[in-house]
Order: C-alpha cells, then structure tokens, then sequence
C-alpha cells in the first residue's frame, strides 16, 4: 500500500511518453492460440480479458522475426501478425492498457521440424534439450535476423501496437550471442557479446522512432557460471543498453535452465528479487525495470514496488488465473489464485494444448467458454424473491466451484462434505516440499463460497434417500463425491503395509512402520514425486518404482521432470525405473523389468500406492443419472474437477456449454476488427 | 513382364463384398496429420491421389472419429461434423478418376485417449487407464452406448454422403471396441462385460447399425486385433472366435488384422527394421482357416515378392502395405510393369512417418521428400543447367536424381569407392543393414535418371572448374569431431572409426552417447556381439533417448539386456588418461545432477558425439561464377531426412 493507502501496483507509469494504466505487466507467452502462425482471434479475447481487468502492459506471444525460426508449430510469425496486433491493440486500448508486441528469434532452441531447414546459431552447439546441432550463422543470415527484427517492428507499429518487446531471455537467438557456451564465434560478435542485439536494438529503433516503447526481456542470469552469462556480465549489458530502452525485464535461465525461466512452485515465488533489484541500481533510472520470476501474490509484487526492488511487476500467470487481478487487488477483493502448478499454462508441447489455468479452466477458452464470474464493478446479484435452491455433495475442488457458481448467480446453496474438512483431494495433496500452495485453490474457493452465502456443512453425510426428498422439495442436487481408492494391482502379505498415497499423507511420514518405504508410481506424476519427496524430507529411506525410463514422466508438461529428478537424487531417494511390481511379500517388493521380465527384489516395509483411483460412484449408482462433477465420474485432476464443477452449476442455470471449439472452419478475426 | 509373370498371387482380382479390387496392394488406413479444424484437407487428397495413381488395389482412408469425446490427437478428423463431407468428396473424386475404391475407417478411440483437446470425460467401458494416457475414464452408461452406435451411424452417413465404396471399423489397436472385446479393459457386469459374446455384443451392434446405414451396396469391413500383447488381453483364439461371429452376421464383407494395442505395444504394430518381416501373419492365417470372408495380412511388407508369397501360402486374401507405399506411392504400378527392381524400398526406419506422427506433426518420409507434398507442385524447369554435385551421400545422391530427373545434365563427383556416404557406414550394423536401403534406391535411381557418378574423385575448386558448371551443389557431409575431454589418446575413437574398420576396440569399451539415436547404441551392440564388455554412458536422463520416437526402445532394451551391455545415465565426461600410453584407459565422469566424480576403467572409448560440417570447399566455392550451393551434413550434421530433404529442395529451384 502507498502512504494514502492506494495500492502501488494500481499506480499508472509512462513509458516513451505511452501511459500504462498499471503497473502490472502481463508477460509474452506461448499459448497455441494462433491460426496457423497468425495471432487469432482466441488471442484477442484472451488479451482483452486481461486488459479490462487491469493490466498496465501486455506483450502479445512472441512472434518470430523471419522464417527461419519456427520453434513450435503454433509459433505466430510476424509477417502473419499484422491483422492479429492490429485488433489486439484496438481492443487493449479501448480498456487503456499498453500494448507491445513480443518479437524474437529462438535460435538454436527452435525447432526444424516445422521449418525443415537448419537452425540457426552463433556457432555449431547443440541445444542441450533436443540435441540439434544448428548451424554458424554467416554474415548474410546474421544480417537477416536484424532486418527481420526491424521490419516486425515496422509492421506491429503500423499494426497499431505501442510498441515492441525484443526476447534475450531463456529460449532466444540473442542470449545464445551473449553466452560464452553457445558464442564461440572469433568474429566481431564473439568479441563483442553484445554486438548483434545492439545492432537489432538500433534496426527496432530505426523503425518505430523515439515515440514507441521499445522493451527488453534479458536473460541476466543463466545459472551456468563456468561460461555462461552472470549476473556480473548481465551487470554490463544493462548499463550498455539501459539508455536505448524505455522498458526492461529482468529473468533468467540458459541453455542448460531454460525451465528456471518461469518453474512451477518448487522454486519460491520471486525468486528473481536480488537479481532484478541489482540490475535496476544499474539502470539507474535510465529505463523501468520489470520484476519477473513466479510473482503470483499481489503483497509481493506491492513489497517489490514499494522497496525500489521494480518499477513493474510481471504477473502473468496470477492473471491467467485471474483475468481481473489488478482490478480485485485495487478493490481489496480476494484474488482467485495462481497456485504454481504449471499444470495448464505452459504449452510447449508437441501436442499444442491450449493454455488454460486450472484455477480458471476459461483461460485460453474466451472465445468459447462463457463469463463465470461478474465483473467487480457489477453490484451484488440481484437476489429473487425465491432463490432456487441447490444441494452439493462434496466440497472438494469440483464441489466447491459448482456451489460458488450457482451463487454468483443468486442460488441459494448448501454444500455437504462427508469428512471433516473441506478441500478433497487438492488439499490432502497440498502436503510436502513445493506442494503447499495447491491448498490456495480450494481456500480461495471456500472463503468465496463463505461470502455469497453458501452453507458448507462438513462431517455431513448425504443418503440416496435425502437426494429424494431434495428433488421433491425443488433443490437441485449436483454430486462431487470424489475418488475412492483402488485395490492394488499386486498381492502382498502382512509383512509389508501397503496404503494408498491419500491415506499415507493424512498421516506422518513417522508414523509410517520402520524399513524402507516404496512409493508405487504408475502415474509418472506429480504425486508420487511429492510423496517420495515428503518422506525423504523426514529422514525415511524411500525408494520409488515406475515402469518408466525416468521418473515423473508426465512432469515434461510443467517443466519439472529433471529437476524432480535430481531434487530425488540429492534426496536419496532410490529410483527403481521401468519395474513393473509384481508383489509385496516378506519385507520386499518383486520387481519385473518391463521389457526383459528380469525380476528383482527392493526391501520394503510399505508400500505407498500412488495409483489411479477409482471413482466413488455409491450415491450415483443409488440415484442413476443425478448431475455430477470431477472425480465422481472419473478420477483426474483439480482441472476437469473445476471445469466440471462450473459446468453442472451452469447448466442448471441454463447456460448452454460448447464443446469441441477447434472443430470445423476457422474463426475469423473480421468480428473482432474494430 | 506381364502382370501375371513375377506377381501371379497379387494382381488378381479380389471381391469383397460389393466392391471387387484389381489387385491385392491395400493401403491401409494410417495417420496422417494432414486434418486441420477436424476436417480433411486438399493434402489428404493429393496424398491418396498419388498411391491411386500408383496402382494401389484399395484404399482406407485414416480414421474418422464418431463422438466428441473421441479427441486423442489433435488433427483427428471429427467424422461426427458434417463439414467433413465436402472433404471426402475431394478424397473419393480424386482416387475414383484412378479407378481404385476407397473406404473410409471410423472409430472411437475410446479410452486410449485424454481429455486434454476435448476437455470432456474420456469414454470406455470400465475405469481402466489407459498405459499410455494414464487418464482413468468414465465407464460408459447404458444411454451413452446408445449415443455411441448412434455417432457410427451418423459418421457412417457422412462417409456415403461423400462418396466413399466402403466402411471399415476400427476394433483392434485404438479403440473403444477394442476396450470392450479385451478382458483387459472391460470389467463390466452387465450385457456388454463378462463372456466374450457380452463383450463383442457393442461390435455386433455396430455392424447393424451401420450395415442398415450404409446399404447392401458397400463394402463394409471390421479390423480385428489378433493378439494385444499386453496382459490378460485378446489373443488369437479370441480374435478367432470374434471374426466367426462377424463372418455369422452375414453383414460384414472382409476381416482386417492387426497385432498389438496402439497406446502399449505400439512397436509391434509399426514395426521397425528390428522386427522381422511378416511377423504377425500368424494371424490372419489363423483367421483365414475358420472363416470364408477374405482377410487382410498386415506387418512389414516392403516388397512385391514378399507380398505375393503370402498369398501363395494363403496366409491371407489381401496385404497391407503402408510404409512401402508412403516411400513409393508407385509400389504396385511398378511391380506390375516388371520395374520392381525401381521401388524406392521403405527401410522400416521409422523416423519420419511414425516419428513424426507421435510427435503431432504431418506424415513424412526419410527418403521420399514428396510424401505429403503432393498437394504442393513443383515449379516447373527452368533453362537446363549443367549441375556438378560433389559427395555422394543421401543428400548429394538426392540432389543429383531431382536435378537428372528435371533435365538438367548431372555429374555427381564422390571421393570415396563406394556412394552411399552415412547411409552406408550405419548400415555396417547387422541390425541396422536395412538403413542401406535409403542409398541403395538413390544410387539405382541416380543411375537410372543418367547422373555421370565419377567415384574415388577429390573434388577441388579447381576440378569443379575445369567442369564449368552451371550450378554445383557441395554436398560434402562432416567428419568426427574430437571432443574436447578426449586428448589425444589413439583408443578414444569416434563411432565412424569403429564402423568404418580404423579401429578395432577389444575388451571393455565405454560407449559416449551425446546424440541420444542409433549411433551409440548400434556400435555398442556391435561391439558386444564381437565379444567387448560395453557400457553406455550418456548426459541424457535415458540412452539413446530417440530410440522411443522410432519404436526402437523396447528391442534395444531387450538386445542390450542379452548382451549384458550397461546403461549409466546422467554422466558428463571429464577427462582421460592413460600413464604412459600403456594399460587401461581411466574415463573421468561427472554424474552432473549431484556434481560428484566418477570413473570408469576400460581398454577403448568409443565417442558417439557431435560431428563438424565438411564445409571448406563450399566456402572455397563461394565467389565462383556459377550457383553454389550446399545440403546436409556440410550445412549442420543432423540426420539423413535433412539431407534428402534439402537436396531436393535446392535441385527443385535449380
């Protein structure tokens, strides 16, 4: 809070004589949102929820700068975007925010499966991730990159944007010149590091004049000191390029940490703190400094504005998951929550996902999905005279957001939970290192649902017959009962505990019996990592079995894969990989090797069955039919509980719900054009 | 030769039901990945167009979903929209004007599937997850199975509307009536769980329903799996008794097989060259013997003779040949003319046709750069040129058959005896001696086309020169680089040195894989097969980390396990040394996730790492009078589709 109590982040800040309304910056990111390498229609409606709910600057998806770099298939392509920017900056600025166009070269980090041409890069280094050797980049394919970067600018101008922001961050062509591992040049540009992107720097210039915003996104620290660039060297660049910029963004992340660049919440939130508060003291005032790195709490980003660490804050995925962020946090209202799973939201990935936010499962669905929420101005629901009346059983994830949907609406609303606590199984996974801040989620959704009014009544059991005599009395009833365990998969005897991973965390690791635990991971995700991770934490020997090459398999979605397998080293947690487990008898597991059949044998004292579970369909199954939602009908994860949760309250509201919304021709951005 | 001389079993007649074949040759359905919004594309199109062109006897067409809830992948053809008719249209037209049927396959994956593109529970008929998707999906309800017939009989519509001669039903690799024949997957305790007539009893109702759609005038076909290998799936007996109670509908007018389950046991359906040919025949052999309806043999099936044998044997009525005519869509027009000998032979490689379509990416060919650019044409010839090409490896070979094939007059100078370059230096590898095929069918085409081939030819500047050349394209490859931790010791070689014969590693040998592909993983086998005790150590988090891509992870795996060759992941090398020169070899190594040191002793290092582009005489070349151009390796050494890839794309604009 200011001294009058204002909120800084809702404080306005001009940048190149350009007046954003705020001061938090929703950052460029993948979203395979385009049309083909078009920026879409889809996009427009993402940005602009995220413009009228308060964002001072947004950075539309990096689009590549020449051809030559197509890094994933949905990638925009500058001269693809022109009609895109064009009305993603008429509908930001209706609503006042600054719009700059995110442009970038990939580099040896790009793909050539697209493009089927050979990457380019500063010199013959292979990308650590896929192993492909790019090739040195002459004078002429040099030369081509800056003109390409010149001429974006010129289109995303002429587009109507206010500007444009220039990518050296973790995935880019121009962090790859300035780090001693992929520069090997002995040329001008090996010499100086910094060479090519003051020449792009000039070519942007040259190209959207001194009255448009020209913004940097600077890897200033790539985690590899024995040749890569250090905050020391990062220290340099900024005090050479501060007076060419009106906007910086400090991050970080290298050829060998790209997923430091944005990680999911094992690394603590605003990590980048120090290194962004070094690198602002450089600038010195000579441009604003935008605060990047896991900053999803609206107290850190004020703290960070309020102790001169950053002029702007990056806040993109806390408005992901809450489109109005900035608007919530001005009118002291509770923030839907960013709870760092990544889960959702990062979407380089083969299989083009659409971004979307497991808090928020509309993300990435403007176009299609309807408006849940009212907008904070909008007054409180006008409430009938009648309310209709619902019935919830269950207030996990699925439970708790159908119940908070029907009284937005003005439904007059009664949840039961069977236990004793709220949360489900969000909250009984909300337990070890990195997994806490799954539990903000289903707090959030509990507190909103407190505050319209809704009864939430634990250590309640529904019967089939009280569904019944709901109906009768004209109460909808929607059930999220959520998941029952299954029977393991392999037979064990008694000298070997074996619970499942619910019934295992509802306890302590010490109240575990002694001997080494195996934590049973046929999922490859992130729950028997947290497990495993949980019980390491507290002194016991854990081993951990997959059938899987490599533990935590599904863990390349949220970028956590290799770290989760080297935070299970240094643990010392035993990863018995591509095992089948056949059995837990006298105090051991039979393993089977997946594809030899070669057995083995790993001592246990319990097993911890990790497991997919089965649905608890006792109440449907007693009353066939009855609306339900999440892990009733099938057990997956806090996504499709709250997507499913929010769409029984909306049919009941009889909101019709679109599915498949890739299907057929593609949406045209004629509706949208101003 | 005439078509009844060499192929006397394949290109006879065959009636299935309505629909009579000319010849034997299916190219049965595959993904493609050439859908966008759900809808067939003008790729599709072109892409059947030229294997209709090329003398296919049928076509089926890649699958065509029937249900919302049905979205595994995301260019999956949503037959369940009506906007997909107008593309059939352009299918059938297209493959009609060649006078070939075409049938369309519809499905349902049911749960071999996730909800990610749908955002809608998955579907099937118990709560079993899927290996693959890992998603627990919702068991089916009596009226969703109803909605389920429903949307293969809307779908089946769709298809008449557009034109297609027949339907087949998916059952047997990924789909929701493979999850109800399985006893894997089914759990059920009603009419459709339990007996194998319960669990078929969804099957039969489909036939029904679209039998009654489609009319006593096409062809309907059902594809059944022979044996899932997973366990307590279906196996022959089952899959059997299954093609009896279709054959007893009296509604159904072939049976298709296939081996495996897609989303388990992928590489026993898409075979690689580690697999032998015609390895699941067992099957519609078995099929054939109980039923009279003509059965479809699938697995591997790269030539004409091998195709026609299994008709001989009357192992089955029909073959499938996929990947033979995605790398020649002229496969059966060219056996029949006697021009077998000219089949660009598929090297069941798998990288870029079922590499690529795991990937989400459009269906390609390592050695058929037009395999899903049908629809783009090429530009026509310009002035005829006089083109030298210097190295004969996959890229050069290509860029010299394009260049001949267009007019231009082509001398292709190779330094080595023999063409062929990497292409034939990974094949030394038993293993691996199929991959020869890629240069084998360019060096016969380059022959063919006229290419002048001068061989034991070191190309210079000067030589070129003397050419006077209108064009030249350097095509030079790369060549080992040492790496940095290697020093100069004579027993750490590079992968090349061992398969080429400069250096003969004995004893205990550690392998360095940085590619993360065949290259370490085949020397090491190699190795072990002449009796060295090999390790692999990589940087990667798994050896030979591509393997996967390819389907070839689960038979090193098992190859690498009957050779007691060790696998060490995570590892960096740091150093060797060798006091003296004499005795074992230390390999220092940094396991890099914890940091701490490691070392291994052993008598050789074999190096499977990066390599440098040969490119000084392109440089050389650069101010010259004529065009010049380069490819491949010489450009970044990648893999061998880059070379092709390239050395077409520069001889087209020539």
């Amino acid at each position: 809070m200011t001294v009058d109590g204002g909120v800084r982040l809702a404080d306005p800040i001009t940048l190149a004589g350009v007046e954003a309304p705020s001061r938090a910056v929703f950052g460029p990111h993948e979203t395979n949102l385009a049309d083909d390498r078009a920026i879409g229609r889809r996009h427009v409606a993402y940005y602009q929820a995220r413009a009228a709910g308060g964002a001072g600057v947004i950075i539309t998806e990096t689009a590549s700068v020449h051809p030559s770099d197509w890094p994933y298939e949905r990638a925009p392509l500058a001269t693809e975007c022109s009609q895109g920017w064009q009305a993603v900056a008429s509908t930001c600025h209706a609503v006042g925010a600054v719009v700059l166009a995110g442009l970038g070269h990939a580099g040896g980090q790009g793909s050539s499966a697209y493009s089927q041409s050979a990457l380019w890069a500063p010199s013959p280094v292979a990308d650590a991730a896929s192993r492909e050797l790019p090739m040195a980049m002459g004078a002429d394919e040099i030369n081509t990159v800056v003109a390409g970067f010149g001429e974006a600018a010129r289109l995303a101008v002429a587009a109507g944007m206010d500007g444009v922001e220039v990518d050296a961050g973790a995935l880019s062509l121009l962090r790859q010149f300035h780090s001693g591992i992929t520069n090997q040049r002995d040329d001008a540009y090996g010499h100086d590091k910094l060479l090519l992107t003051t020449q792009v720097l000039y070519a942007v210039r040259s190209a959207i004049g001194p009255d448009k915003v020209l913004a940097l996104r600077l890897s200033c620290d790539e985690l590899a000191p024995w040749a890569g660039t250090t905050p020391e060297h990062a220290a340099v660049f900024v005090d050479t390029l501060a007076d060419r910029l009106d906007l910086m963004t400090v991050v970080r992340g290298g050829p060998y940490s790209a997923t430091a660049y944005r990680p999911d919440a094992h690394t603590p939130a605003g990590f980048n703190l120090d290194l962004c508060q070094t690198m602002r003291q450089v600038a010195a005032g000579r441009v604003p400094v935008v605060l990047q790195g896991s900053v999803v709490d609206a107290a850190m980003a004020e703290e960070a504005l309020a102790d001169c660490s950053a002029d702007l804050v990056e806040l993109t995925r806390a408005q992901i998951a809450e489109p109005n962020f900035v608007a919530k946090v001005a009118a002291n209202e509770p923030v839907r929550p960013c709870i760092l799973c990544n889960q959702a939201c990062r979407v380089r990935d083969n299989r083009n996902p659409i971004i979307s936010c497991v808090s928020d499962p509309r993300a990435g669905h403007e176009t299609t999905d309807p408006v849940v929420d009212r907008p904070v101005e909008e007054p409180t629901v006008a409430m009938t005279p009648t309310p209709p009346r619902a019935l919830v059983v269950g207030a996990g994830a699925a439970g708790l957001e159908c119940a908070r949907v029907l009284a937005t609406r003005g439904w007059q609303v009664e949840v039961a939970e069977q236990t004793d606590r709220t949360g489900g199984a969000l909250r009984d996974a909300a337990i070890g290192p990195g997994r806490t801040r799954l539990a903000a989620l289903v707090d959030w959704l509990e507190a909103s649902c407190r505050s319209l009014g809704v009864t939430i009544a634990t250590g309640r059991e529904v019967v089939a017959e009280e569904l019944d005599s709901a109906r009768e009395a004209g109460v909808a009833v929607v059930l999220a009962t959520g998941s029952r365990s299954a029977p393991p998969a392999f037979s064990s005897d008694a000298s070997v505990t074996v619970l499942d991973a619910r019934s295992a965390l509802a306890g302590a690791p010490e109240d575990l019996p002694e001997g080494t635990v195996v934590v049973h991971d046929p999922i490859g995700g992130p729950i028997a990592i947290g497990v495993a991770e949980w019980l390491a934490a507290a002194g016991r020997t854990v081993a951990i079995v997959t059938q899987d090459q490599i533990c935590g398999t599904l863990l390349s979605l949220t970028g956590d894969l290799a770290d989760a397998n080297v935070r299970l080293q240094r643990a010392g947690v035993a990863r018995e990989r591509r095992a089948l487990l056949r059995g837990a008898h006298e105090g051991a597991v039979q393993l089977e090797d997946v594809w030899t059949g070669q057995p083995r044998v790993v001592p246990a004292s319990v097993v911890i069955d990790c497991g997919q579970r089965l649905p608890d369909e006792a109440l449907y199954d007693a009353r066939p039919g009855t609306p339900r939602a999440g892990d009733c009908v099938a057990p997956r994860t806090a996504l499709e509980a709250v997507l499913e949760g929010r769409r029984r309250a909306l049919e009941l509201c009889g909101v019709s719900i679109t599915v498949n919304d890739d299907s057929s021709a593609t949406p045209s951005l004629a509706g949208v054009m101003a | 030769m005439s078509s009844a001389g060499a192929y006397r079993h394949l290109f006879t007649p065959l009636r299935l039901g309505p629909v009579t074949v000319t010849n034997r040759v299916l190219f049965s359905a595959h993904l493609t990945n050439y859908a966008t919004h759900g809808v067939p594309t003008e790729q599709h199109a072109a892409y059947y167009e030229a294997r209709a062109i090329g003398g296919a006897g049928l076509i089926i067409t890649e699958e065509h979903s029937t249900h919302p809830t049905d979205w595994p992948y995301e260019k999956l053809i949503h037959g369940f929209h009506p906007e997909v008719v107008e593309g059939y249209r352009r299918i059938t037209e297209r493959v009609h004007a060649h006078g070939v049927p075409i049938f369309a396959q519809i499905n349902h994956n049911g749960g071999q599937a996730s909800s990610m593109y749908s955002r809608l529970p998955v579907w099937a008929p118990s709560p079993v997850p899927d290996p693959l998707f890992r998603e627990v999906p919702k068991a089916v309800e009596e009226h969703e199975i109803r909605e389920i017939i429903d949307g293969y009989a809307l779908v089946s519509a769709h298809c008449m509307a557009g034109g297609f001669d027949g339907i087949e039903l998916q059952c047997s690799h990924s789909s929701i009536v493979r999850g109800f024949l399985s006893p894997a997957t089914n759990h059920r305790t009603d009419a459709y769980g339990g007996s194998l007539a319960n669990r078929a009893r969804l099957l039969l109702e489909l036939v029904d329903a679209v039998r009654s759609t489609i009319g006593a005038d096409k062809a309907l076909g059902v594809r059944i799996c022979g044996d899932e290998l997973i366990e307590g799936g279906t196996t022959i007996d089952d899959a059997v008794a299954i093609a009896r109670m279709v054959e007893a509908t009296g509604q159904v007018d072939y049976i298709n097989t296939s081996i495996g389950v897609a989303t388990a046991t992928l590489y026993m359906i898409e075979a690689s060259m580690q697999i032998p040919p015609g390895y699941a025949m067992f099957i519609p052999s078995a099929i054939r013997a109980a039923v009279d309806l003509p059965v479809v043999g699938v697995g591997r099936f790269k030539d004409p003779l091998q195709a026609d044998r299994a008709l001989a044997d009357g192992l089955c009525d029909m073959v499938g040949v996929v990947r033979g005519q995605i790398a020649d869509p002229d496969f059966a027009a060219k056996a029949r003319s006697g021009h077998a000998s000219d089949i660009r032979t598929c090297l069941s490689c798998n990288q870029e046709c079922v590499g690529r379509m795991g990937l989400n990416r459009w269906l390609g060919c390592i050695e058929n750069p037009r395999t899903g650019k049908e629809s783009v044409p090429l530009p026509a010839p310009r002035r005829h040129k006089k083109v030298v090409v210097v190295g004969g490896g996959p890229g050069g070979l290509q860029a010299a058959v394009t260049a001949a094939e267009r007019g231009h007059q082509v001398v292709l100078l190779e330094r080595h005896v023999r063409l062929g370059g990497q292409a034939h230096v990974a094949a030394i590898v038993p293993s691996r001696a199929e991959f020869f095929d890629i240069a084998r069918n360019l060096i016969a085409a380059a022959k063919r086309e006229g290419v002048e081939i001068r061989t034991g030819v070191d190309a210079t500047a000067a030589t070129i020169r003397g050419e006077a050349p209108d064009a030249v394209v350097v095509a030079t490859g790369a060549r080992p680089l040492r790496p940095w931790w290697a020093g100069d010791d004579g027993r750490v070689v590079d992968v090349r040195d061992v398969l080429e014969g400069r250096a003969h590693p004995e004893g205990r040998v550690v392998v360095v894989d940085e590619l993360g592909f065949h290259q370490a993983t085949s020397v090491a086998e190699l190795l072990a097969d002449r009796g060295c005790v090999v390790e692999i150590v990589t940087n990667g988090m798994v050896v030979g980390q591509d393997l996967g891509v390819t389907l070839d992870m689960e038979t090193w795996n098992v190859k690498a396990h009957d050779r007691g060759i060790v696998q060490s992941t995570d590892l960096v090398p740091m150093g060797v040394s060798r006091p003296g020169d004499e005795g074992p070899i230390t390999l220092s190594l940094q396991h890099h996730p914890t940091g701490t040191d490691e070392e291994r002793i052993c008598d050789w290092v074999v190096c499977a790492v990066h390599q440098q582009a040969e490119d000084s005489l392109f440089h050389e070349l650069r101010n010259e009078p004529f065009e010049v151009h380069r490819v491949g390796d010489c450009v970044s050494p990648r893999r061998a589709h880059a070379a092709v890839i390239e050395g077409q794309r520069v001889a087209v604009n020539l």
